[in-house]
Formats: C-alpha cells, sequence, structure tokens
C-alpha cells in the first residue's frame, strides 16, 4: 500500500521538478523566472486543446507519444520511491526496465521519422546515435551494481539489507557512478550540455526537433513521459547519494524529494554555467561517462575478491 | 524415427511431383505447397512429441554403398534445430505462392520447387546426421540445393556472381569440415560420431577450431560472412527468409553438436565462441546500419543475430568451463531460444523486404517510402518484425537476449579472464542492441514511414493474398511470443536436455523469472491500451485537422529533403571508421552558383576489402602461373585422369 500511495505521489509530483531547473536557470540569469508550477499550467493547456496532423503521418506517428509515456511508466512502476519497495519487483527487472525506455525511444524516433521533415530526421538521427553510446555506459552501471550487490533489480539495490550507496564500503566507486550516471541523465533527457531544448534553431536541436510536429494532447502526453524519464534518472542518483532508511516513511519521504530537489537544482546549475556542446563533442562527453564506470567496474576486480 | 523419415519422404515427394506437372502453373504450386504443408505438419508433431515427453533419442541405420552405414539419430538437440525448419519452410513456400506468378516461367519455379524440397530435406538430414558419412553427405546436399536456388535468376550477371561467391565458401568451409572429420577419423578410426570425446585433447582444440571455420562459414561469423550480403539480395525472397532464418542455423547447430560431440571443458572453446561472437555481432550490425538496399542490411542483421547467438553460446561455455551452472543453462537456453526466435522475425522480415521489391522494384530504402500507406499490412508486420528484432519488450527477440544477458550477469561473480569475457559480452550486447534499434528505426521509418521517394514507391501498392497471410502469421507470433514465452522456453529448455554437459538445472528461477517478463509484457500492453484510450478521451470533441508537415518556416517542401537511410546512419558508422571503411566521391562546390554536383558515399566491407587485398590476389597471380594445364584438349584431361587413377594405385 506504502509503495502505490508513493508511486501515486512521485505521478502527481514530477512535473514539480522541471520547474526548479527553470528556477534556478533564472536565478542565475538574474531573473524572476516562470512560476514553480508552470509544467502544470502548460500541461493542463495542451490537454484542452485540439491537434494538428501533418499528411505525411500514419498510425505510428500517434504511437510515439503513448509508448513512450507508458516506457517511463513502466520504470517508475519498478524503481523505489522515496524510500518505499517499489510495486512490482524480480530479479532481472533492470534489463527489462532498460530495454521498455528503448521502446518508447524506437516509437519516438519513427514518429519523428513519420513526418517527412529534414528537421526531424536530423532530430531522430542524432537521438539514436547518442542512445547506443549512453545505453553501454548504462549497462556497465548495472555490471558494477551487480558486482557490488549480486543483484539484478532496483529493488535489491536500493532497498535491500546492504544498499549501494556512497555510504558503504565500496563508496568512492560510487562517486565516479554518480558523476557519469548524471551526465547519462543529461543525455537521456536532452539536457544542456548536450542537447538544448530553449534553443531559438531547430537545426541544433535533438529532443525538442523530433516532436515538432506533436500538438495538443499528444504534445501533452510525450512531455509527461518526458518528466517520468528524467524523474526516474534522478531517483536513481537520489538512492546511490543517500540510503532511505529512516523507518518512518515520511521522513523518507521528505529526505527522497529533498535530495531529488538538489539533483534537478543542479541540473539547472550545469545549464546556466555551461553551452551546449558542438555535435561531434557529445559522443565524446557520453564516453567519459562509459570511461568512468568502466575504470570503476576494473577497480572491483581488486576491491572485491 | 520412422515418422520423422515419412516427413522427409513427403518432402521429398512435394519436390518432384512439381517437374512432372509444371505446365498446369497454379496445379503445380498448390499440390507442392500442400504436400510440403503435410510433410512439415508430420515432421513437427513427431519433433514436438518428442520434445516434450522426455523419450530416449531415436537412431536409424542403414547400409549404403556395402562399405558405408547411414546412420541417422533424434536427439532432444536436433529436434529443437528441427522446429525452424520444418515451421518456417511451408510458410515461406506459402509466401511464395504469389511471389514466383510468371506462369511462363512454369519450369524454372518447378525447379525452384524442387530444390526448396531437397534443401529442406537435408537440412532436416544435416539436423539428424550421427556419422561423418551421414553427415557430410547431407550437408553438402544443403549446400548444393541452396546455391541452385540462389541462382534462380541467372540471367543477372549479379546474381551468377553471387551465386559463385556463395559456392566457394559453401566449398571452402566443407574441405575445413572435412579437415576436421579427417582428424576425428584417424584418431577414432571410426566414422561414428559416438567415440569422438575419446581422441586427446590437444587434438580437440583443432578439431573445434576447423569445425568452428567450417560451420561458420556457413552462419556468417564475421569474417566468412562475406557470401551473404550478396546471396541473400540475389535470392528470390522466399529462399532469403528459409536461408537466413534457418539455413544458417545448421552452422550454428553445427558448432553445438561438435561441442556437446568433444566434450571438453576447456576455457579456450568459450573464449573462441564468445570473441567471435562479439566481433560479428557488433560489426555486423554496424554494416547492416551503412547498408540503404534492404535485402543487405538484412543479410548484416543476420550476422548480427549470428553473433549474438554466439556470444549466448560463448557465456554458456564459460559457464561449463568455470562451473557456474544458472550461467551455463541461462547462456545456452537463450542462444537456443534466439535461434528459434530469429527464424520468426528475420523470415518476416525478408518477406516484408520481398514484398515491397516485388511492388516497387527497388531494394533501396533512399528509393523508398510512405509505404505504410501503400502497403498497409506489409508495413505493420515489418514494424512488428523490426520491434523483435531489435529486442525490445514485448517482441519475442527480447526474451532470448534477455536470457543470455542475464546468463552473462551470473558469471560476474567470476574472475579473472572469464569476468572479463562476461563484462565485454553485456557491453557488446547493449552496443549492438542499441544499434539495432537504430537499423530497424532507419527501415522502418525510411522506407514505410515519411513520403515516397521516388514514383515507384508512390505506386505501390499491396501485396499479394498468400504473402500478407504468411507475414501477419509471423509477426501475430512474434508478439505472442513475447507476451506467452513460457511453452517456448521450455522447449528450448527441453532441446538442451541431451546437451549433456550442462546436466540438469533447476527450472524453478527459470520459470519464475520468464513467467515474471510474462507478467510485465502484459502489463505494458495493458498500459499502452489504457493510455491510447485515454488518449481517445482527450480528444473527443476537439478540432483535429490535418496539414502540411511543419517546415520550420520552409513553405516549399520537397520529398527528396527528407532524411535518407545514408544521412540517417552517417554519423554512427562514422563513429566505427577504422573498422568500417566508407568510401566518399564528392565532386565539391567552386563556383559562386554551383553546377550540377554529385555525391556518393559507399560502406565497405573490412572482411572482403582485406579477403580480396590479402588472399585472392596474391592467389591468382600464383595459380596464373599454372594456366597452361588448362589448355581445352580433350584426349590430354582424359590422360590427366588416368595419370591419376594410376597414381592412386601405386600409392594406395
Amino acid at each position: 500500500m506504502e509503495s502505490i500511495i508513493s508511486f501515486g505521489i512521485a505521478m502527481l509530483a514530477a512535473p514539480l521538478f522541471p520547474g526548479v531547473i527553470l528556477k534556478m536557470k533564472a536565478f542565475w540569469a538574474g531573473k524572476k523566472g516562470p512560476p514553480l508550477l508552470i509544467k502544470y499550467y502548460t500541461f493542463f493547456k495542451l490537454l484542452k486543446k485540439g491537434s494538428v496532423y501533418s499528411n505525411s503521418t500514419t498510425f505510428v506517428f500517434k504511437m510515439g507519444p503513448t509508448v513512450s509515456l507508458g516506457a517511463a511508466i513502466m520504470a517508475l512502476l519498478f524503481f523505489p520511491l522515496g524510500g518505499t519497495a517499489p510495486i512490482l519487483a524480480f530479479e532481472g527487472d533492470v534489463i527489462l526496465i532498460f530495454y521498455m525506455l528503448a521502446l518508447g525511444r524506437f516509437f519516438t524516433i519513427c514518429a519523428a521519422l513519420d513526418t517527412a521533415s529534414p528537421f526531424e530526421g536530423m532530430g531522430a538521427a542524432r537521438e539514436a546515435y547518442y542512445s547506443t553510446l549512453a545505453e553501454a555506459t548504462v549497462f556497465v552501471i548495472l555490471v558494477l551494481f551487480y558486482r557490488l550487490s549480486g543483484a539484478l533489480s532496483f529493488a535489491e539495490f536500493f532497498s535491500g539489507p546492504a544498499p549501494i550507496t556512497v555510504m558503504g564500503p565500496a563508496g568512492a566507486l560510487l562517486l565516479l557512478v554518480i558523476v557519469s550516471l548524471f551526465m547519462v541523465l543529461l543525455t537521456e533527457n536532452s539536457r544542456v550540455p548536450v542537447d538544448d531544448p530553449a534553443t531559438h534553431l531547430e537545426l541544433t536541436m535533438i529532443h525538442e526537433v523530433m516532436i515538432l510536429d506533436h500538438s495538443g494532447p499528444d504534445l501533452a502526453l510525450i512531455e509527461l513521459g518526458a518528466f517520468y524519464k528524467l524523474f526516474f534518472y534522478a531517483a536513481f542518483i537520489t538512492h546511490i547519494l543517500h540510503p532511505l532508511q529512516y523507518g518512518a516513511p515520511w521522513v523518507n519521504g521528505l529526505v527522497f524529494y529533498g535530495i531529488m530537489a538538489l539533483i534537478y537544482a543542479a541540473v539547472g546549475l550545469t545549464e546556466s554555467i555551461m553551452a551546449r556542446f558542438r555535435m561531434n563533442l557529445v559522443p565524446k562527453f557520453i564516453l567519459t561517462s562509459f570511461a568512468l564506470v568502466f575504470f570503476a567496474t576494473i577497480l572491483t576486480m581488486g576491491v572485491i575478491k | 524415427m520412422d515418422t520423422f523419415f515419412l516427413a522427409i519422404g513427403v518432402i521429398l515427394v512435394a519436390g518432384i511431383l512439381p517437374l512432372t506437372i509444371s505446365r498446369q502453373f497454379n496445379l503445380m504450386k498448390s499440390s507442392c505447397l500442400l504436400l510440403m504443408a503435410a510433410g512439415c505438419v508430420i515432421g513437427l508433431s513427431e519433433v514436438l512429441s518428442f520434445l516434450s515427453n522426455s523419450g530416449e533419442a531415436a537412431a536409424a541405420n542403414w547400409a549404403w554403398l556395402q562399405i558405408f552405414t547411414l546412420s541417422f539419430k533424434l536427439d532432444t538437440i536436433s529436434a529443437f534445430f528441427l522446429i525452424p525448419v520444418f515451421l518456417i519452410s511451408p510458410l515461406a513456400l506459402l509466401y511464395s505462392f504469389h511471389y514466383l506468378e510468371k506462369p511462363e516461367q512454369s519450369t524454372r519455379t518447378a525447379l525452384n520447387y524442387f530444390c526448396y524440397a531437397i534443401l529442406v530435406a537435408s537440412m532436416a538430414l544435416v539436423a539428424t546426421a550421427n556419422n561423418i558419412v551421414t553427415f557430410a553427405l547431407a550437408w553438402e546436399l544443403m549446400s548444393l540445393s541452396s546455391f541452385f536456388l540462389v541462382v534462380y535468376e541467372y540471367q543477372a550477371k549479379e546474381t551468377r556472381r553471387a551465386g559463385y561467391l556463395y559456392f566457394i565458401f559453401a566449398q571452402g568451409g566443407a574441405m575445413f569440415l572435412f579437415a576436421a572429420f579427417g582428424l576425428i577419423y584417424s584418431h577414432t578410426g571410426s566414422f561414428s560420431f559416438e567415440q569422438v570425446a575419446a581422441i586427446p585433447e590437444n587434438i580437440k582444440l583443432l578439431v573445434f577450431i576447423l569445425a568452428f571455420i567450417g560451420f561458420g562459414s556457413k552462419a556468417g561469423i564475421f569474417p566468412l560472412h562475406i557470401w551473404l550480403p550478396h546471396a541473400h539480395p540475389a535470392a528470390p525472397s522466399h529462399v532469403s527468409a528459409v536461408m537466413s532464418g534457418v539455413m544458417i542455423k545448421m552452422g550454428i547447430y553445427g558448432i553445438v553438436r561438435i561441442y556437446s560431440l568433444l566434450g571438453s571443458v576447456d576455457m579456450t572453446f568459450a573464449v573462441i565462441v564468445i570473441v567471435a561472437g562479439m566481433i560479428t555481432g557488433v560489426l555486423g550490425v554496424v554494416y547492416a546500419l551503412g547498408k540503404q538496399d534492404m535485402k543487405k542490411m538484412l543479410a548484416y542483421s543476420s550476422v548480427e543475430n549470428i553473433g549474438i547467438i554466439l556470444m549466448g553460446l560463448g557465456i554458456g561455455m564459460v559457464g561449463v568451463a568455470s562451473g557456474v551452472k544458472t550461467m551455463a543453462f541461462f547462456g545456452f537456453a537463450g542462444a537456443f531460444l534466439h535461434v528459434f526466435n530469429h527464424a520468426i522475425f528475420k523470415s518476416l522480415l525478408f518477406m516484408g523486404a520481398g514484398a515491397v521489391l516485388h511492388k516497387t522494384g527497388t531494394r533501396s530504402i533512399n528509393q523508398l517510402g510512405g509505404l505504410m500507406k501503400r502497403m498497409p499490412t506489409t508495413g505493420r508486420s515489418f514494424l512488428a518484425g523490426s520491434i523483435a528484432i531489435s529486442g525490445l519488450p514485448p517482441f519475442n527477440g527480447f526474451i532470448g537476449e534477455f536470457l543470455i544477458y542475464f546468463g552473462a550477469f551470473q558469471g560476474l561473480g567470476l574472475h579473472g579472464l572469464p569476468f572479463v569475457l562476461t563484462t565485454l559480452t553485456i557491453i557488446s550486447l547493449a552496443v549492438v542492441g542499441g544499434l539495432a534499434t537504430a537499423c530497424f528505426t532507419k527501415a522502418v521509418g525510411l522506407a514505410f514511414l515519411g513520403e515516397p521517394r521516388s514514383e515507384a514507391a508512390a505506386k505501390a501498392d499491396e501485396a499479394g493474398f498468400t504473402m500478407q497471410l504468411v507475414m501477419v502469421l509471423l509477426a501475430a507470433s512474434c508478439l505472442l511470443i513475447g507476451i506467452f514465452p513460457e511453452p517456448f522456453v521450455q522447449l528450448a529448455f527441453n532441446g538442451m536436455r541431451d546437451l549433456n554437459l550442462v546436466g540438469a538445472a533447476d527450472p524453478g528461477l527459470f520459470l519464475t523469472l520468464v513467467r515474471n517478463i510474462a507478467m510485465t509484457a502484459s502489463l505494458f500492453l495493458a498500459l499502452i491500451i489504457g493510455i491510447t484510450l485515454l488518449r481517445r478521451m482527450l480528444y473527443v470533441r476537439k478540432q483535429v485537422e490535418r496539414g502540411p508537415t511543419w517546415g520550420c518556416g520552409f513553405t516549399q517542401p520537397t520529398v527528396r529533403m527528407q532524411y535518407t537511410g545514408t544521412s540517417y546512419a552517417m554519423s554512427m558508422v562514422d563513429f566505427y571508421r577504422p573498422f568500417v571503411p566508407a568510401k566518399t566521391v564528392y565532386s565539391g562546390i567552386s563556383k559562386i552558383f554551383p553546377g550540377l554536383t554529385t555525391y556518393e558515399t559507399r560502406v565497405e566491407d573490412l572482411a572482403e576489402k582485406y579477403i580480396h587485398r590479402g588472399l585472392i590476389r596474391p592467389l591468382v597471380k600464383y595459380l596464373h602461373k599454372l594456366r597452361w594445364i588448362q589448355h581445352g584438349k580433350i584426349q590430354l584431361y582424359i590422360g590427366y585422369i588416368v595419370l591419376a587413377i594410376v597414381a592412386l594405385l601405386i600409392f594406395i
């Protein structure tokens, strides 16, 4: 029951946090910035609208939002949120979850190519390219976590008897993981310095350009999926940063959402102090994250006997 | 075993009958189809009942030419590899009913059906052969019949070249096999497979390497894969479907068989298989991404999937060698299941590409587009096949890959070499998975979605009824296996029973895992349906319009501005540059008002390039010096034969 309540809270709270990023950016730019609840307002505004569909599109275009949202919700179903056990968990679920997210990407890319727009094709090609690299990083992280915990499930990783955390015996290695996971978060969720969702030129975008032709409720579903995905990655980092074992659920929840806010603020800070990379630097950026965790994994050969 | 031979008999009759009634075009096709279906159903029921009962392996022996014995044995490994043979073959033949529809070529069609039946029968015999002579005979029969199937359109020079290339690789591979068999014979003094385990350890390794090369050239292991991307586009689509979906798996069968016969638990075997698997998998998919010819792309994707299967087998072997039972079990089970799954979705995809080729006359992705509207059934089935082959849930491709992943993760507790191997396997699988998604979003997104890039694509219409029927059946089974994987995993499980190295493992963990995946897959589908309904509700009484695609302010878009397969894949291919040489020819722009400009880019195959440069060219150079032997005088040729016989009589 606790898990379901916690899941429900997460589903409702996820659109709040991107507001934190915007506030953070506004703070550093010396502006007032949009209200914290801006993403809720836009969401409901989009839901009220109708849509315009391109003549080129087929049913695949309409499946893009549905599947990507579904995949992101699945990821949260398997993730321990706010110190509670996840609703669903089994040995091996991590592999399934990352493949579910890949399925969401498959349909987002196909939906983009369905419009016959050169810009969206460009975005799709980039998304496909960068995600092949990021996927390698993610699986090395799983290798490392298996070495540390002997398990293949988010529940075992984080809410088991010996959770994976920087406070634990292998904490030094996990510092590397946090950095690299943060880089994966920026890549997979199209944040600066990999992608700039706020830029004015479609030619330089990745994710935003892929959803150019989506409008109204379709766009709202895509945005919601994106919030959940970002929430998932941020929660991933939160758990490594701090184990949530205070006993009382409300304390756990409070600490969890506190750290979450900090991570989103860190994303906002990154966006404020960095510019978007040139496209040819992005693979190097992602490979850096790969190198970091790969290094950590090699180190376990000495640490774990 | 008698039922099995009955099935083979019916299949052979299905092949011979068309030769006699080739004038009655439709009668010929339907009678062949019916007989083939009957034969395969008989075979399939025999194989399935054998797999589900824990019976003893059945064997049969026949004397042949006084000194040889033809020996057959049906054990669980053979039975498992026979399932795709008996399942895909009749479906591909049904597909060909509307694919080969030129009555004026009825004799050729009859011959095609004859060779097809021989191929199916010989594949079944390869999987059951139980001594060296029988195996070699069946193997050669399989290679030869498939060669004749490839050169169906023999008037085209391209096709003949592809046919010869395939022939050389098939025979070259067979030579390695014969070398391996010769080594076995010289140590055991018997043709029988039963005594292979008795040969000394160091010879075992050599035998395994020779056999691995021989079987690898059939399966398409890098760098022995280069016949695939030539032969598959040249062959008619139902033939490519069977060759790619089923026949190349006989190479995998051979590797599994020789491994189980040798009965060695050396880590070296595992290292060979796993390293070959990683290289084959990653390079296969990168080349697939670089190719714009649909069938070439699918051929390279077969290479990739062979890589995945090898990685699975390799994980299993590492597990056996280092005594981690769960790892061995999951590795082999994943590889077996992927053999079965790949047979389904790869034949589906080849049939989809065949339907497109049939209706548009082109295989180039850069000429296609917008086919989802014009060929809805083909497009939807191709989409399903693409998701499945990318290994994404809730389709069947995921199940096999998941088992391999799971097996690999079990090996992470090891130390030293096995740990490094398993880590690299996991990374390779992840990279291959990502690139396969990229590759098949390219195929679906550019060939079936968007706007048609050529007149031919704009005028396409839906494929014939039997073609659609088969594709829908296969696409549905991809989803079905993904959602209800349990009986199919059970099949793979039973298939491994005679792989005695693994030993009996506890199926409990296995089944819980598979049930969990099945549950998640159904949940996901339910969620998608729920969101779709929600989406419907959100659009109730809303204004929905149609209009042109937003061109970012540009008002005169043309279809040629769309992203093409080349541009989509270029940066990814570029990343793997030293292994994937891309040749670019660009005339450049020099004037302020540029004239005609050309740009061409082509991805070359590293193996093809270097085999040509390093092996063929020097070989031709030296063999050229022996040209005087071939002078065209028949009496001297007869003299050669006499001399050879005399020499043999003296020395032996």
